[in-house]
């Protein structure tokens, strides 16, 4: 097997004396035509043409977005397919395949327009019929789609309209169908849909600005401008607006090996490096021919079993969100401030503009190992050990937990750290007699209800009557607006009831060629509307 | 011969039941199956237990061997949980990156090893000799993925002449082929070579001093051919059989070098697939894994019996 820690020294050690030598890239351009270019924005300084070869980590099961939850199948994905409503870089809903959608005034319908005109990869059109089957498959084997579309049917009302009637007004449906992280609702042929089985569709067929090529297992993922896009007439924003294939071929290479990407990109074999090691990007930064890209990846936060053992008592959860030291941990787990976030709010930094409060900013951060002691013993604990689990295949996690651990210690309490492999991890969190505290990076969602602690079937298992209620109402406003009033009540349950500590916000970093232009980010990296002229 | 070679191959049965046996066991008691890896990060118990159901994971593990064994003698290794291939298909897929890579690998080290490990035996105890057996002690010593990476700093990332990472099929020409497998095979078989030198040293040493050696030399034939026409000849059996078991070893997969210079062979396809839990992969490649490494042994006697005539087998 692999050993890491040596692995990782080594390639440190070699980094820092290759500084000196990384000369001339000597990538050859291939077929570096200048097409015509469009008055859009951000490609003032773009040419079409080239390909971008992106070292991408992990090798998704499957592109189809309805059947797993996995960010690098979504990253990937979502340049072939598009959705009915996307978000721009404020979060704020927008129009993709729909152009525009009204809802009910009783909450209950909500009316989709098409737009005219679009077609897939295959050369169909896209055609309410489309819709209609692509959704309702979402609604019933998507997580997301189960979770908050229960009994909720599409249907066609004609060749470019769909309507979505739920069973009750549903606040949160447009967030949720406007998110293009793991599991996001794409749009495909009805035909394609039809013939899927429980391991996603055979084909990919979408209609975004690129098609599918080719896979070649654990190699690469080949993506081609799609000739016949038409793009929307916005200017681009976030992920909404104008999308455009700049480059006409774009590779994800699979590279599980952090160091090797490394060296890739140094070496000019790859354009961008999408998962860069916390600990390789000094290096990198002094490099004139890298660019460095952070963006935002997940909240680092602790899930307390509530099922079982010394975490039932919210008092016991209280007194670990009193003790700790959010930012001593956030440095261990991320290195540098850099590349973290103090943030109190559920939700992640960049959403604040939508979901803002300060209700329990007091208790979060408090860093008072003594009060914590205190609380605990009045919670009942006795000196048992206490067993933290994470996983190592994500760095941040592990790094964050060795840090937890530690100040775990100053409150008194005598712990046990365990990590395990990612699937590992997955199949013991589900299990209440296999830890006390989990270290998990949480996924970002586009809205609080879709929170995974909020749900009870998730490990930590929160169970709360109080969030029975407002989650009923939360999500059973006519609307967003409505909702937004009940957040501030949401997120005083949150540090009420603690089911889980959240300790920060995170961000990942990407590395580039300063022959990349315009890479940007919202729930994954962005590859339309990105340039590789070399 | 023939009849060898038929219980050779009958003795692989029993081999390749219990290795299969053994695998199926270690990797089902492991906790996290294909459902939890295919389901993405954050996949709920439910949906993971809806999917088990699909897959047939649910069901009694002597019920899911029983059926993956009918399939194997059927000649089916089944389907990837993971990809969208056969494991016959992943396999196939997987192996010709690694067999290029053992086979260049495996020329590094004989074009090193066999011509000093003869140089260090003719000039045994000299500073030569000792020059040569320092390096090979050290060869054996430095970890392959040691000299890979300060191949890939010094000839990839600073002089920029060579690819550092992924693999090209032959079918895109031959040089862009090589030119991917250069720095991978040089990590490789140098540290092979380390090996095969000692082993022909020591035993081109115990061959020079056998009598028919010195009759040899007694009745005039030149030094030359006294080395490489009856010396290496004989004493080439035991470096065969290092040979065929270094070999053996590259085409199992070269584990950490694939992973490095990230080439999509045998050894990353089980690295990949355990990390998935890809159940019908692990098993169809150890088994595949299993029977080269079994046949290469095989195919090493088979060329003792050549070599030297003594060892040759009973025949009728």
């Amino acid at each position: 097997m692999k050993s890491p820690s040596l692995a990782k020294k080594l390639c440190l050690l070699l980094l820092a004396f290759s500084l000196a030598g990384c000369g001339a890239q000597t990538a050859q351009n291939e077929g570096a035509k200048t097409e015509t270019k469009t008055e859009a924005k951000p490609a003032a300084d773009a040419k079409a043409g080239g390909e971008l070869k992106v070292a991408y980590q992990a090798q998704p099961q499957t592109l189809d977005p309805h059947v797993t939850t996995s960010q690098a199948s979504a990253t990937i994905g979502r340049n072939v397919f598009e959705t009915l409503v996307t978000v721009d870089s404020r979060y704020q809903i927008k129009p993709m395949l729909a152009d525009s959608w009204e809802q009910s005034e009783d909450g209950k319908t909500i009316t989709f327009r098409l737009r005219k005109g679009v077609r897939f990869h295959n050369g169909k059109e896209l055609t309410a019929d489309d819709v209609v089957a692509s959704m309702n498959r979402w609604i019933t084997t998507a997580s997301a789609g189960k979770d908050h579309f229960k009994d909720a049917r599409f249907e066609a009302k004609d060749a470019h309209t769909a309507v979505l009637h739920l069973q009750q007004p549903t606040a949160t449906a447009m967030p949720v169908l406007a998110y293009l992280g793991g599991n996001y609702p794409a749009i495909m042929p009805k035909e394609i849909i039809e013939t899927a089985d429980p391991k996603g569709v055979k084909d990919y067929v979408g209609t975004g600005p690129f098609q599918f090529k080719e896979w070649k297992q654990d190699q690469y993922i080949h993506l081609a401008k799609h000739p016949d896009y038409a793009p929307r007439e916005e200017a681009a924003d976030g992920l909404a607006g104008k999308r455009e294939a700049l480059v006409d071929d774009l590779y994800f290479q699979f590279t599980p090996d952090a160091s090797t990407q490394v060296a890739g990109l140094l070496s000019g074999e790859y354009d961008v490096a999408a998962d860069v090691s916390y600990d390789n990007v000094e290096r990198l930064e002094t490099d004139s021919n890298i660019k460095i890209e952070v963006a935002p990846t997940g909240m680092l936060t602790l899930y307390f079993n509530k099922k079982k053992g010394l975490f039932t008592n919210a008092k016991a959860r209280q007194a670990i969100g009193a003790g700790i030291d959010a930012e001593s941990i956030l440095i261990g787990a991320y290195t540098n401030e850099k590349y973290y976030k103090l943030n109190h709010s559920m939700m992640m930094y960049y959403q604040l503009g939508q979901w803002s409060s300060d209700a329990g900013k007091e208790l979060y951060n408090q860093n008072n190992p003594e009060k914590a002691k205190q609380m605990l013993a009045e919670a009942g604990y006795k000196g048992d050990e206490i067993k933290i689990v994470t996983s190592r295949d994500y760095e941040d996690m592990y790094n964050g937990a060795v840090a937890f651990q530690q100040q775990l210690e100053k409150m008194g309490v005598k712990t046990k750290l365990e990590v395990y492999d990612w699937p590992t991890f997955t199949e013991l969190r589900n299990d209440e007699n296999k830890f006390d505290i989990l270290v998990i990076t949480n996924t970002p969602k586009p809205e609080p209800s879709s929170l995974a602690f909020m749900r009870k079937d998730f490990p930590g298992w929160t169970d709360s009557p109080e969030l029975d209620k407002l989650l009923a109402s939360f999500r059973g406003a006519a609307n967003l607006e409505q909702a937004k009033a009940v957040y501030d009540e949401l997120q005083k349950w949150f540090y009420e009831y603690v089911p889980v500590v959240k300790i920060g916000d995170g961000n990942s970093v990407s590395a580039t060629q300063i022959s990349v232009k315009n890479m940007t980010w919202l729930d994954g990296l962005i590859f339309w509307n990105v340039s590789n002229q070399k | 011969m023939n009849i060898y070679l038929a219980k050779r191959l009958f003795a692989l049965i029993p081999v390749l039941f219990v290795v299969s046996l053994v695998i199926f066991l270690i990797i089902h008691i492991t906790p996290g199956d294909p459902a939890t890896v295919m389901l993405g990060e954050s996949a709920t118990a439910q949906d993971i237990e809806a999917l088990r159901e699909q897959l047939g994971l649910n069901l009694p593990l002597y019920q899911q061997y029983t059926e993956w064994l009918m399939k194997v003698f059927r000649g089916d290794l089944g389907e990837s949980y993971f990809m969208k291939e056969t494991v016959l298909q992943s396999i196939l897929s997987h192996l010709s990156p690694t067999i290029s890579l053992a086979i260049l690998a495996q020329i590094v080290a004989l074009a090193i090893a066999i011509p000093i490990g003869i140089k260090a035996a003719i000039r045994r105890g000299t500073a030569t000799d000792q020059t040569i057996m320092g390096f090979s002690l050290l060869g054996m010593a430095v970890p392959s993925f040691l000299l890979a990476l300060f191949l890939i700093l010094l000839v990839g990332v600073k002089l920029q002449w060579l690819p550092v990472a992924g693999y090209k099929p032959l079918e895109m020409g031959l040089w862009t082929h090589l030119k991917y497998l250069i720095l991978p095979s040089l990590s490789l078989g140098a540290i092979q070579a380390a090996l095969i030198t000692r082993m022909t040293r020591s035993s081109m040493l115990e061959v020079l001093n056998t009598n028919y050696i010195k009759t040899a030399r007694a009745k005039g034939v030149k030094e030359r051919g006294v080395i490489y026409k009856h010396a290496l000849r004989i004493a080439f059996l035991p470096i065969l059989t290092v040979i065929g078991q270094t070999f053996g070893g590259l085409i199992t997969g070269a584990v950490v070098t694939e992973s490095i210079f990230n080439i999509p062979g045998i050894g990353q396809l089980i690295i990949n697939s355990v990390e998935r839990r890809d159940y019908a992969v692990i098993q169809g490649v150890v088994l595949f894994v299993t029977t080269a490494y079994v046949v290469i042994n095989l195919i090493v006697d088979v060329l003792y019996g050549m070599i030297d005539p003594r060892v040759r087998l009973e025949r009728k």
